[in-house]
């Protein structure tokens, strides 16, 4: 699992120590179960906030976006938010269609991510 | 004289293409690569193939989890500028179960919400029937459709 590089700056130390998750490829039905553990994985430790990093994901369909949305309820109700990284123009078509691109944070980049640019 | 030039007889042309594999979730990618040619070949621009590979794996979610003793089977048929896909859940004779278990992370009633949506955008028209006692999802798609 990923951390996210701390900035300088302390008052937001508590922002980017985000649990993180990295995928590649096709979020398919075949990948869904895995992608399920890992971000279950993510919560051990009683973490509110997540970050989803799929910039180098190619394809989405609705069972691994259930999967995704799964995360961001759960997030949710511990008072955080799931973070997506997402560059692949139809993945952020899927968003865009499900209506979810405002319910999950959506960045271009890491470097948009909670404090990732304090430091720099 | 009128003749035709190879990229009209290409795209007036009628081909079908027909796959079948067992119930494991890892064949769908197989339907998504036939989906990409047939786009191509009507013509459908890469947004549009997009469209399509992402349409033709939401049929199979229609269809809830699948189990070792069900397979699909893909028709892919093109006439001119416009692809017809339907998917047919199948029963497949002496075959062993064991692809359930690792399914049961998925809230298929939300995925199947999700599903709709997609299809709803990604195709020109959608749906399910049962023929011969079998369950048939299917798409229709025409080059130049999608509004993005």
């Amino acid at each position: 699992m990923d951390q996210i590089v701390a900035p300088s700056s302390p008052e937001r130390a508590e922002e980017v120590s985000l649990p993180t998750l990295e995928v590649d490829g096709e979020l398919d039905l075949a990948v869904a179960p895995w992608l399920h553990d890992q971000l279950d994985a993510l919560f051990v430790g009683g973490a509110a906030s997540i970050v989803v990093d799929q910039s180098e994901a190619t394809f989405l369909d609705s069972t691994a976006l259930g999967v995704l949305v799964g995360a961001m309820n759960r997030c949710h109700e511990r008072g955080g938010r799931a973070h997506l990284v997402v560059t692949e123009p139809q993945i952020l078509r899927v968003l865009t269609i499900t209506g979810l691109t405002d319910a999950f944070s959506l960045h271009a980049g890491r470097a948009e991510l909670p404090g990732e640019g304090a430091g720099k | 004289m009128n003749a035709m030039t190879a990229e009209q007889r290409q795209t007036s042309a009628r081909e079908v293409i027909e796959i079948s594999f067992p119930g494991s979730v890892e064949f769908v990618v197989l339907a998504r690569f036939t989906a990409a040619t047939i786009g191509a070949r009507a013509g459908f621009d890469l947004d549009e193939i997009d469209d399509l590979r992402l349409a033709v794996d939401e049929l199979s979610v229609s269809f809830g989890p699948l189990d070792g003793h069900t397979g699909l089977r893909y028709e892919f048929l093109r006439q001119g500028e416009t692809v017809s896909v339907r998917c047919t859940r199948e029963p497949i004779e002496g075959a062993e179960g064991g692809f359930q278990a690792e399914r049961e992370v998925i809230n298929w009633q939300q995925a199947r919400e999700l599903s709709e949506q997609l299809l709803d955008e990604l195709v020109t028209a959608h749906g399910r029937e049962v023929t011969a006692g079998r369950s048939v999802a299917w798409l229709t798609k025409h080059r130049g459709s999608t509004v993005r």
